[in-house]
């Protein structure tokens, strides 16, 4: 009897190693299609060259089991060993009972262990994971090109990105979502350094030329260069002044509709005249950009090669990006009014929604951009679309045009 | 129970080999949820040794700590009790068959039963011990196994599989083709190999890379619309013969539960990766935000799971039972089975 259930188990052994159960010492993958892109601007790479960037990100910020910080560059301001430390590494407990591996238990099966936003699940999902190598982030209280604050990451992690595969984890405990944040940035930050390596080979050095090994270059220029921008995105943040006082909200709704509508801010160039998103459609975010820019006039063969080669190098086939329906009310970067403003005035990081160009108030009406009291009037109207009647497709468009004809 | 009347000195005598078998059934189940929550919840290291639980005698950790305490360690601590039971009601099913039941190949499956149940506790211990998910994914996937042998054990010592060998009520056994049997014994087998891809699905690592799941996913998806497809045929089969008392009843059962896992499975993906794109924009796709573990995502998580066991236990009901109406009841008296023009001497392993 022992025997046949021995022989059944050996039965199914082949099966597990089949569909690739074995796990084998999780590792970070290199940017390869970030590589490739350098190699196209210059030559390719030399075998030492790419080990160089191996190495030395090996060195600078350790393996997944075993994260560590370059010391010198600020980076313990923004994160926190300790809690890098619950977050790496595989799923488990400590000898004090503490979770760890939280990263590879809640997050790597979208967003990779490398961070490169594909995990085994990613290429089914839409939008696609977030890849954080290249340090930008959607949904954040600061402007265009800079990182997102702390809490704003907690803040994800807390509400997740409604309508996407992006889930809420608000059930864990605060210390571990912390951790997680922690977890984030660390992989951001390296993802950073990594691209700014392979851009030195590329653009600093001649063929076959060595980096520079130095802490001074290394920790000093390459890793600082990267964490200022975290450690200073606390006092980015967008200030988000009061409605006025005398607030008329019908009226508001009329003048947002009129503003969404009007030259100066031109939501309706992509989220169209409906607002159910079906303007610009044929655009791509920064991330399916990354590669090469998908946007551009290109014939189908053409295209169809960059996607595989990139895809060979271990990227997601590009998507097109498209605009919000505006109309369903859902938020993926928040729905209070705040946030809103914000989403507006900085617009979405990463995506073709473009900041607002914002005046003072007490502009002259000629100058272009929008007053806050402007951005105000889009944020009540933009929340008003949901509960508007008559909000077919059809319908509404023409509706409109005779209006304002 | 139905009243036959039975020789006392056949087969077997009383009820209670049937009755603990039935018991061992019902307690599997949910402990195959429990293990199931075990993953959902990632709890499998919430206890971090094995068999005591943090130095405490299994049944001996106080009770106040383990119900008050954090929920991972309630559903392992309590995983591991249910198990515990789980094992003595196999210990007390496998006596009480080799005392009481006169046929030898049911000793021996009790036995193998036992086996099997003491091997998975085991298996269960290693996982913690080595902090192995490997061994966690083993686990998971021979609970059911298990499982199966446990619900063989019930279905042979039923009033209705004596009732039916002994009777050799001629109209039953001549209607019964053995296409019906192959077909159900096919089925356990598919349900089973779903088992474990489910099992490589929820267990997903990032380290492994997107390759095993896609292929675990891609196969997942065409075996279940097999099983659906030989789930309708077997229905299809069973419902157009005429007396197929035992039979007819189990595969719409079947049935039932296969519209039901579909569901389920389809809820799930949705729960845990959102609607996929093609659905976006549907009528029924109402956009919402995943929240990680929360109750409707572990629950229809979890019953995806336990559907998926009681489905290859109830395939595996259905096989057994095909197979009793294929056999002659006396295969001394009549002749072997035709079917098709190949001869089939069936249940002769019965
Ligand atoms: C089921 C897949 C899935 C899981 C699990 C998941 N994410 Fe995400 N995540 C996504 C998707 C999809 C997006 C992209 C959302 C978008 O672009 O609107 C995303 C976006 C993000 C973003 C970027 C938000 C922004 O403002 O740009 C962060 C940060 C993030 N995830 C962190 C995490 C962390 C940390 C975990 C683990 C605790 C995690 N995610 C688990 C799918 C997932
Ligand atoms: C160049 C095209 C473009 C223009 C112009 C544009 N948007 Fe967008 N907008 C987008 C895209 C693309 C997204 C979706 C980004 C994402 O989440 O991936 C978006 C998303 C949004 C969202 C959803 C934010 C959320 O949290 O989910 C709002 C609200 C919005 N836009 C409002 C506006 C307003 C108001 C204007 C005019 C001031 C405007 N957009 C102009 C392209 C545009």
């Amino acid at each position: 009897m022992q025997r046949n259930i021995n022989r059944f188990l050996w039965l199914l052994l082949p099966v597990l190693v089949a569909t690739g159960c074995d796990a084998p010492e999780a590792r970070f993958r290199m940017n390869m299609a970030y590589l490739h892109k350098n190699e196209k601007k210059a030559e390719a790479f030399t075998a030492e060259q790419k080990a160089d960037v191996a190495n030395i990100l090996a060195a600078l910020f350790g393996t997944p089991d075993q994260p560590h910080l370059p010391q010198g560059a600020g980076l313990e301001d923004v994160i926190s060993i300790d809690r890098l430390k619950m977050a790496a590494g595989p799923v488990g407990v400590d000898e004090q009972g503490i979770a760890t591996g939280l990263y590879r238990q809640h997050c790597s099966h979208c967003h990779g262990v490398s961070g490169d936003g594909n995990g085994p699940t990613a290429a089914y999902l839409n939008p696609y994971p977030r890849d954080y190598r290249m340090g930008i982030f959607k949904f954040k209280s600061t402007g265009k090109g800079t990182p997102p604050t702390h809490e704003d990451l907690l803040r994800i992690l807390y509400e997740g990105v409604p309508g996407t595969a992006m889930p809420s984890f608000r059930l864990l405990p605060d210390i571990e979502r912390e951790a997680i944040v922690d977890y984030v940035k660390y992989l951001a930050i390296r993802g950073q350094v990594e691209r700014r390596l392979m851009e030195d080979i590329a653009i600093e050095l001649g063929p076959g030329e060595r980096l520079d090994q130095s802490g001074e270059y290394l920790v000093g220029e390459i890793v600082a260069s990267a964490v200022a921008k975290w450690s200073a995105a606390e006092e980015e943040v967008t200030e988000v002044p009061a409605r006025p006082d005398d607030w008329n909200e019908s009226a508001a709704i009329a003048r947002g509709r009129e503003l969404f509508h009007g030259a100066v801010a031109n939501c309706v160039k992509c989220h169209g005249e409906t607002q159910l998103g079906d303007g610009q459609r044929t655009d791509y975010d920064e991330w399916s950009k990354d590669y090469e820019d998908f946007s551009k006039p290109m014939t189908d063969q053409e295209k169809q090669k960059l996607v595989d080669e990139l895809v060979e190098l271990g990227g997601l086939p590009p998507r097109n990006i498209f605009p919000r329906n505006l109309r369903e009310g859902i938020y993926r970067g928040g729905r209070r009014p705040e946030e809103l403003y914000r989403r507006i005035t900085n617009g979405i990081d990463g995506t073709p929604m473009p900041a607002a160009t914002m005046k003072p108030d007490d502009a002259p009406e000629q100058q272009q951009g929008l007053t806050a009291a402007d951005v105000w009037c889009i944020v009540d109207y933009i929340r008003s679309l949901p509960y508007e009647p008559g909000g077919e497709r059809a319908t509404y468009g023409q509706e409109f045009k005779r209006e304002r004809m | 129970m139905t009243n036959v009347d039975i020789p006392a000195d056949t087969e077997q005598r009383g009820a209670w080999p049937h009755r603990l078998a039935v018991l061992l059934v019902c307690a599997t189940f949910p402990l195959i949820w429990v293990g199931g929550l075990v993953t959902t919840y990632d709890a499998g290291m919430a206890v971090p040794d094995w068999p005591s639980t943090y130095g405490y005698n299994l049944f001996l950790y106080p009770w106040q700590t383990w119900v008050s305490g954090p929920w991972d360690l309630f559903i392992e601590h309590g995983h591991r009790l249910l198990g515990a039971t789980v094992g003595m009601l196999a210990i007390a099913a496998m006596v009480t068959i080799v005392w009481k039941d006169s046929r030898r190949w049911v000793k021996v499956l009790s036995v193998i039963a036992l086996t099997a149940v003491c091997l998975q506790g085991v298996l269960g211990g290693q996982r913690v011990l080595w902090n192995n998910r490997q061994i966690a994914q083993l686990h998971g996937v021979f609970g059911p196994v298990c499982f199966c042998l446990f619900v063989s054990l019930a279905v042979v010592t039923s009033q209705w599989w004596r009732a039916t060998g002994r009777t050799g009520d001629s109209l039953q056994i001549g209607n019964m083709s053995a296409r019906g049997a192959v077909g159900a014994t096919v089925l356990s087998g598919c349900a089973l190999v779903q088992l474990i891809l489910g099992s490589q699905l929820r267990h997903v690592m990032g380290g492994a890379g997107g390759a095993g799941f896609r292929v675990a996913l891609l196969f997942h998806l065409v075996l279940a619309a097999v099983i659906f497809a030989q789930t309708v045929w077997l229905v299809a089969i069973h419902l157009a013969a005429t007396s197929r008392d035992g039979v007819k009843s189990v595969a719409l059962s079947l049935m039932f539960l296969v519209l039901l896992q579909v569901g389920l499975g389809l809820a799930t993906w949705v729960l845990k990766y959102y609607w996929p794109a093609w659905a976006e924009g549907a009528w029924f796709a109402r956009p919402f935000t995943i929240v990680n573990e929360s109750m409707p995502q572990s629950l229809v998580v979890t019953g995806h799971v336990a559907t998926g066991s009681l489905i290859l236990a109830m395939s595996v009901k259905l096989a057994l039972r095909s197979w009793r109406l294929c056999r002659p009841a006396n295969i001394n008296a009549r002749p072997p089975l035709n079917v098709k023009g190949t001869t089939l001497t069936m249940g002769v392993a019965l």
